[in-house]
């Protein structure tokens, strides 16, 4: 019988995301103030440190083991805002190259493909570098990769929405 | 009864714009289903109405048509999946795989519901085909909100007509969910026409709502070719001070 309610919840949970879904995709604008705001919010050089494994060596070796443990989980929780911050930033970058990508100019049209190809990759890197952030926080102790590829990817991707920008001055002009 | 009857005029109006408005040749896969439903709902609307065709031979003929029902919604579902991945390469790989090892998931979950509350004895027939369909509602509701969820999580762009479609169509798959699950386990005669109207109620619903995204204009996503020149003239200096602090 549990299970019977279980799963007459899990349906009704499914309709009440589906309902969600549906209003917010109704009311849902592609707003370019919203992407200029969060791509100020990120501090990428402070982002590169926090994730910069010589900055962890150096730590490592100066602090004492339970001191590190405590400085290396407060700076991956720190690392997993900025994460967020860019995977909130490529879901805009996304919207935007999707829009542009039906765009009736050929050109701006193009810049549209590689903007949406590029920010649903870095959503991509996002997602694998939360959850190694996450796994950083949880066990401090361990090592793990760099995580400079999701900033690569970051900056491949503002500077694609870049060419799009001035593909546009140009016509405009 | 016309509760019953009503979806399938819907769904008939729905089926007829797919055909002029030449929807199918996206989604051939729907214009296939919403027809076959109309069929079917045809076919057992006579058996019905004859008075020698027994209760047995009625259910056997619901079964087999909910048989190709089901397939055909995985039809559909699938159709769905790929048109929203067509125009994202990037994305195409993952969410294939996340596809898959979520339709392995739901089939399990199917499975041990099936193997852990199997209903109540008794029940028959139906209560057997109950167990079915809420396997099968576990996986198709759980795909549908899944694709939604991952969609909305990327940030892609549906189409009107896809969007609709999997909305209702996961609309019609968790209220499947919950009276498949509520007549599993305790169906009887005095709950037998609630769940009813409910399973007619939702499927009412379900072709409104498909019937609204058929009728309502694509949206335009213009926001790139409406951008002005001082709007760019700001994402440029923003991105240049970002690129290079």
């Amino acid at each position: 019988m549990i299970i019977t309610w279980i799963l007459v919840v899990a349906g009704l949970f499914g309709l009440g995301v589906l309902a969600y879904i549906a209003t917010r995709n109704r009311t849902n604008q592609i707003g370019m103030d919203g992407a200029i705001s969060v791509i100020r919010s990120i501090d990428i050089e402070a982002f590169r440190n926090l994730v910069d494994p010589a900055e962890e060596a150096f730590l490592r070796a100066s602090l004492s083991p339970k001191e590190f443990r405590k400085i290396k989980r407060e700076r991956a929780w720190a690392a997993l805002a900025y994460v967020r911050c860019a995977g909130r930033a490529a879901v805009l970058f996304a919207k935007a190259g999707q829009a542009a990508q039906r765009s009736s100019d050929p050109l701006i049209a193009e810049s549209g493909v590689q903007i949406a190809h590029s920010a649903l990759r870095l959503r991509l890197y996002t997602l694998q570098a939360s959850l190694r952030i996450l796994g950083q926080g949880m066990l401090p102790g361990t090592s793990d990769r760099p995580l400079s590829s999701l900033i690569d990817q970051y900056e491949r991707t503002a500077e694609t929405l870049l060419r799009l920008g001035r593909l546009r001055n140009q016509q405009n002009v | 009864m016309l509760l019953w009857i009503s979806p399938h005029l819907l769904l008939a109006i729905v089926a007829f714009l797919i055909y002029k408005r030449r929807v199918y040749r996206e989604f051939p896969f729907f214009l296939l289903y919403a027809l076959y439903e109309i069929g079917a709902f045809v076919l057992l609307y006579a058996l019905n109405s004859i008075s020698s065709v027994t209760a047995k031979q009625y259910t056997y003929a619901f079964m087999a048509t909910l048989a190709i029902s089901i397939a055909l919604r995985f039809g559909v579902i699938k159709e769905v999946s790929e048109d929203l991945f067509r125009e994202h390469s990037a994305l195409r790989a993952t969410a294939r795989q996340s596809l898959r090892w979520s339709k392995v998931l739901l089939a399990l979950i199917g499975i041990a519901c099936a193997a852990f509350a199997p209903g109540e004895d008794g029940l028959g027939l139906m209560g057997g085909l109950a167990v079915i369909n809420r396997g099968v509602a576990i996986i198709q509701s759980g795909l549908l909100v899944f694709l939604l969820v991952f969609a909305r999580w990327f940030g892609l762009s549906w189409r009107g007509y896809a969007f609709g479609i999997a909305i209702g169509l996961g609309v019609l798959s968790s209220a499947d969910l919950a009276t498949s699950a509520i007549r599993a386990q305790i169906a009887g005669e005095q709950w037998s026409g609630v769940l009813n109207l409910l399973t007619t109620g939702s499927y009412l619903i379900c072709a409104l709502i498909w019937l609204g995204y058929i009728l309502a204009p694509e949206r335009k996503h213009s926001v790139a070719a409406n951008v002005s020149v001082n709007e760019v003239d700001e994402w440029n200096r923003e991105l240049q001070r970002w690129l290079r602090p």
